[in-house]
């Protein structure tokens, strides 16, 4: 038994692999959602693409939403790949790069949550977190994966740095958010966060 | 593991285990008083047992405890001994089945064989013995006439609980746990399960155990009836017969919420008196959306002060007539009108209306609480509606902050809910949450209300409150639409029935949104090893990533479209698919021509934006090679089921099992999740939430419909993981009943993608396109 509750610290039970996945699910159909709904958004990008880069938080929330209810180590980078795949097996205009996109967005998030050795998971953690899924997500799409080979270097500094604020925005802080609110619904009772909403944040919102 | 199928495996002689509680006691880490204390039970191998007690008297506990499933970790928790067979519950030495009451979440995988197979694969039984086994279990529960790969998401939900059934057959158990199996399943499909469990428990001769409150289908057929007490062990240990004979034990156990066999009903009829007219409803058809199945026409009037029932089979689209009564979905055909008493100054079709007007004329009770909550708090909750009601005309407010607390008060009174008006929502009891939900909607006291099956799955106490709620609301001239088959209920509501049926004519209701196991079919490309194939993809498209010209881009979407046949695909299902990715090419290369780097002639000048010879041929390039790297991936989706995918990521490649089936399990739920993600914006739409207002308060409707799906989506979340957990997934090595292999043809598929990647890349830099962007 003493083993068990070794394990039950670091390992992964099964409730957080499935409730990971359902995560990762759900914030497919968040994406689904979002692209279907919200061509007025896309629409007005059109006059200025490289704005589009501000809305790519929506899609890093999983990282950072998955790491902070499961607090299990690879939690980020796992949400964060199984959405792309997802995102991918619905059909995405980048192909099989999606899952290298989120390879590395994950990878972000994972290594913020990593360097406080899977301890803290309040809202600076948080907010970091966001950041740095954005700022890697920007910087391989502007220099590595090369997205935008044609954009000039002001265009690419400037996609890095809207990228960085969208994670921090949609990824870090409505993550935070919302693990607060699930936990007062009592949906996380089975996991490590359970408690998050009794948690105090630096910066508490309300 | 042996490969040798026994010619006795079928003929083992198998038999129920024997189950021993000995002053057994748990509690739960986070309670104050333990779930189950002093338990003393034995029960005899192969017997069947009704299991009942009023919520909270740890029938579920008992359940989770002898599947193994209850987590410890603190040891003080637990004293006593619970054995199966002797051996302590907790170490799990034999397989126990267990069945929950969401049929969502007792199906784990996408395909019916994959399903039932799941179970025996995790406890590693030869692949050959499963495969003998499916279509036994299958026959056993009256599901033989499935094909082995129909979409576990195409069956009703009855049909879920019997293939989890079949599921837990297989797997052999000496012990069956089925926790309240037919509270989720429409009456019709009751018998059938019910049917199914018997001649399961018949044939495997397994120990059976059910938990349910609604006993008539159930203790005819049982051994022994075992009442438990909150808190502490055995109350009543008898003889079936006692349900029917015995009114003291009777009136015990229908005041502790339990529907005893022939329940006989002591509230008296609603006296109905029709007043003015409401609502009509002329040949009115509905459908979920455009392209989904339609309602027969309906012709209906409504009268303030009466009932109306809509009754009729599954499908018939009785729920969808009700969110266009409800005035949430648009009617297809026909017209819905709201009378000039009703509208109040406002049009009369009922969908025109903003949600604060709508929730003041017509309230919508969803079946699932929890979808409509919107607030923090039960207090909050029930202000909700009146907060933001609108009276005549549709611009001032129905009432003034003093007349809105006056209204919470009282509903918390006559809901009883005075002690929770503090908490969250989410976390009262399911009959708490059935009364809020009526209650939330009655806030704004709308002159119609309308519920959809608002007693299903309640005990017989949430029951009679409802039904005297309902009853006095017709008496103070409301008129109550409900979809319900519960015959009690119309008659106490004295109601006029319409009967809605399936159009014969249709073709079956198709998915809406995105599917991702839809069928792959028998093509040259389907039979290909998933791993081949997604390899071949990746060495054909990831080159280009290195580049940006239209050469190499233009040589892959030719050789893919060349390759297309063989996936069976054809031309009108290929555009289908591909021309989203055809329009993100599009906009891609707009947004490089717009912003690219300019060079050559310029063709015209847009603000600080100039469009030049350069950037257009950046432009072209960045589409080509965005539409390149997306169609192989056409070929992949359409031939690859990913429940292969994911069997050959971890036979083949050693990807951990436990993620890659958590994987799939969790994307089985995807379509689920989709359809209800719209709910929740009816439902939200149904409690004042609006579609309308402004742009932040769009936003926050919209954060808040997503954080309602993640809350559903957890929930469900936890309920699969018991499910796979109690199906022994994550214990040990497990084997896989479909078998990857890696052929020579698989070889030759993956060389040919090797070798369009390396002609790509060849090819353009022959032309001299070739362009190293990391250069």
């Amino acid at each position: 038994m003493n083993q068990a509750v070794a394990k039950q610290r670091t390992g992964w039970r099964v409730v957080d692999i499935v409730t990971a996945s359902v995560i990762a699910v759900a914030s497919g159909v968040i994406f689904w959602a979002w692209s279907a709904g919200y061509g007025l958004f896309s629409l007005a990008f059109v006059a200025f693409p490289p704005a589009s880069a501000l809305l790519t938080g929506v899609w890093l929330f999983p990282a950072v939403l998955g790491a902070l209810i499961i607090r299990k180590p690879g939690a980020a980078l796992y949400c964060e790949m199984l959405a792309a795949v997802i995102e991918a097996l619905l059909g995405s205009h980048y192909g099989l790069t999606v899952l290298i996109s989120g390879f590395v967005q994950g990878l972000g998030a994972e290594l913020v949550f990593a360097a406080v050795r899977y301890r803290k998971w309040n809202l600076s953690v948080s907010l970091l977190a966001g950041l740095f899924s954005g700022l890697f997500a920007g910087i391989s799409e502007a220099y590595i994966m090369a997205y935008y080979v044609e954009y000039t270097p002001a265009l690419k500094i400037f996609h890095v740095i809207a990228t960085g604020i969208s994670g921090l925005i949609v990824a870090g802080l409505l993550s935070w958010l919302a693990t607060r609110g699930l936990a007062k619904t009592g949906a996380l009772s089975a996991l490590a966060s359970r408690r998050a909403h009794l948690e105090t944040g630096k910066l508490a919102a309300k | 593991m042996s490969s040798v199928v026994s010619a006795d495996a079928k003929a083992t002689t198998r038999r129920g285990t024997e189950i021993t509680a000995k002053g057994f006691r748990w509690q739960h880490a986070e309670r104050e008083r333990p779930a189950i204390s002093a338990l003393d039970v034995q029960i005899p191998a192969g017997q069947k047992v009704l299991l009942v007690g009023p919520s909270g008297a740890g029938k579920s506990t008992l359940l989770h405890a002898l599947a193994g499933l209850l987590e410890v970790d603190e040891s003080e928790q637990i004293s006593g001994q619970l054995l199966i067979d002797g051996s302590d519950a907790f170490a799990r030495e034999h397989p126990v089945g267990l069945m929950q009451q969401d049929p969502e979440t007792q199906v784990v995988q996408s395909r019916v064989a994959e399903d039932v197979a799941f179970g025996a694969e995790n406890l590693a039984v030869d692949p050959q013995i499963i495969r003998q086994r499916i279509p036994e279990a299958l026959e056993a529960v009256g599901l033989g006439m499935l094909p082995m790969d129909h979409r576990t998401q195409e069956l009703s939900g009855g049909q879920k609980q019997r293939l989890a059934l079949a599921g837990i057959l297989a797997m052999q158990p000496g012990l069956m746990l089925l926790d309240e199996p037919t509270a989720n399943v429409d009456p019709e499909g009751i018998r059938p399960l019910r049917d199914a469990v018997l001649n399961a428990a018949q044939l495997s001769g397994a120990t059976l155990i059910v938990v349910e409150h609604r006993l008539d289908a159930w203790a005819e057929h049982m051994d022994r009836v075992i009442v438990l007490e909150p808190g502490g062990g055995v109350a009543h240990d008898l003889d079936p017969q006692r349900l029917y004979d015995d009114q003291e034990l009777r009136t015990e156990l229908s005041q502790a919420g339990l529907w005893v066999p022939n329940y006989q009903l002591e509230l008296t009829a609603a006296q109905t008196t029709p007043q003015e007219q409401l609502l009509e409803a002329h040949d009115l058809i509905s459908a979920r959306t455009a392209s989904s199945a339609r309602t027969q026409k309906v012709n209906l009037k409504v009268r303030a002060g009466t009932a109306t029932v809509i009754r009729g089979e599954n499908g018939a689209g009785k729920s969808t007539l009700a969110l266009t009564l409800g005035g949430l979905l648009e009617p297809v055909a026909g017209e819905l009108q709201a009378t000039e008493s009703l509208a109040n100054g406002l049009g009369n079709s009922p969908f025109s209306w903003k949600a604060g007007a709508l929730i003041a004329r017509i309230g919508s009770v969803f079946q699932e609480p929890e979808h409509q909550f919107v607030t923090q708090s039960v207090r909050e909750e029930l202000a909700f509606a009146p907060l933001r009601a609108k009276a005549s005309g549709g611009q001032e407010l129905k009432y003034d902050a003093q007349q809105v607390d006056a209204r919470v008060d009282s509903l918390l009174a006559r809901l009883g809910l005075q002690h929770l008006a503090d908490a969250n929502p989410f976390t009262l009891s399911g009959g708490e949450k059935r009364r809020l939900s009526v209650g939330t909607v009655l806030a704004a006291a709308p002159e119609v209300l309308i519920l959809d099956e608002p007693t299903f799955g309640q005990d017989a106490n949430t029951w009679r409150e409802l039904a005297s709620l309902l009853v006095e609301q017709l008496h103070l001239g409301t008129a109550i639409i409900a979809v319900t088959h519960d015959e009690h209920l119309v008659r106490v509501l004295n109601a006029q029935e319409i009967h809605l049926s399936a159009l014969a004519d249709q073709a079956p209701a198709k998915t809406r949104g995105p599917v991702l196991d839809a069928p792959v079919g028998d093509s040259w490309l389907a039979k290909t090893n998933p791993l081949a194939k997604l390899g071949a993809v990746a060495a054909a498209t990831l080159p280009l990533i290195t580049t940006l010209d239209w050469v190499s881009a233009l040589v892959i979407i030719v050789a893919t479209l060349l390759v297309f046949p063989l996936a069976g695909l054809s031309p009108a299902r290929f555009f289908k698919r591909a021309w989203p990715l055809l329009i993100a090419g599009v906009v891609a290369a707009w947004g490089i021509a717009l912003v690219g780097q300019d060079s050559g002639e310029v063709y015209a000048q847009l603000g600080i934006f100039s469009i030049t010879e350069g950037s257009v041929q950046g432009g072209i390039a960045t589409g080509l090679r965005a539409f390149a790297l997306a169609l192989p991936c056409i070929l992949l989706l359409v031939s690859t089921n990913p429940s292969d995918l994911g069997g050959a990521l971890s036979q083949q490649l050693r990807v951990p099992h436990r993620f890659v089936l958590g994987a799939l399990a969790g994307m089985r739920l995807l379509g689920l999740m989709v359809e209800e993600f719209s709910t929740l914006g009816l439902a939200r739409r149904a409690r004042g939430v609006g579609n309308f207002g402004t742009f932040t308060q769009r936003i926050g409707a919209k954060l808040g419909q997503c954080l309602a799906l993640l809350v559903q989506a957890l929930r469900r979340a936890g309920r699969l993981a018991v499910t796979m957990e109690a199906k022994g997934f994550g214990i040990g090595p497990r084997t896989w009943m479909r078998t990857a292999t890696f052929t020579v043809k698989d070889a030759a598929v993956l060389l040919v993608g090797l070798l369009l990647g390396a002609l790509a890349v060849g090819a353009a830099m022959m032309a001299g396109t070739y362009n190293l962007v990391w250069g």
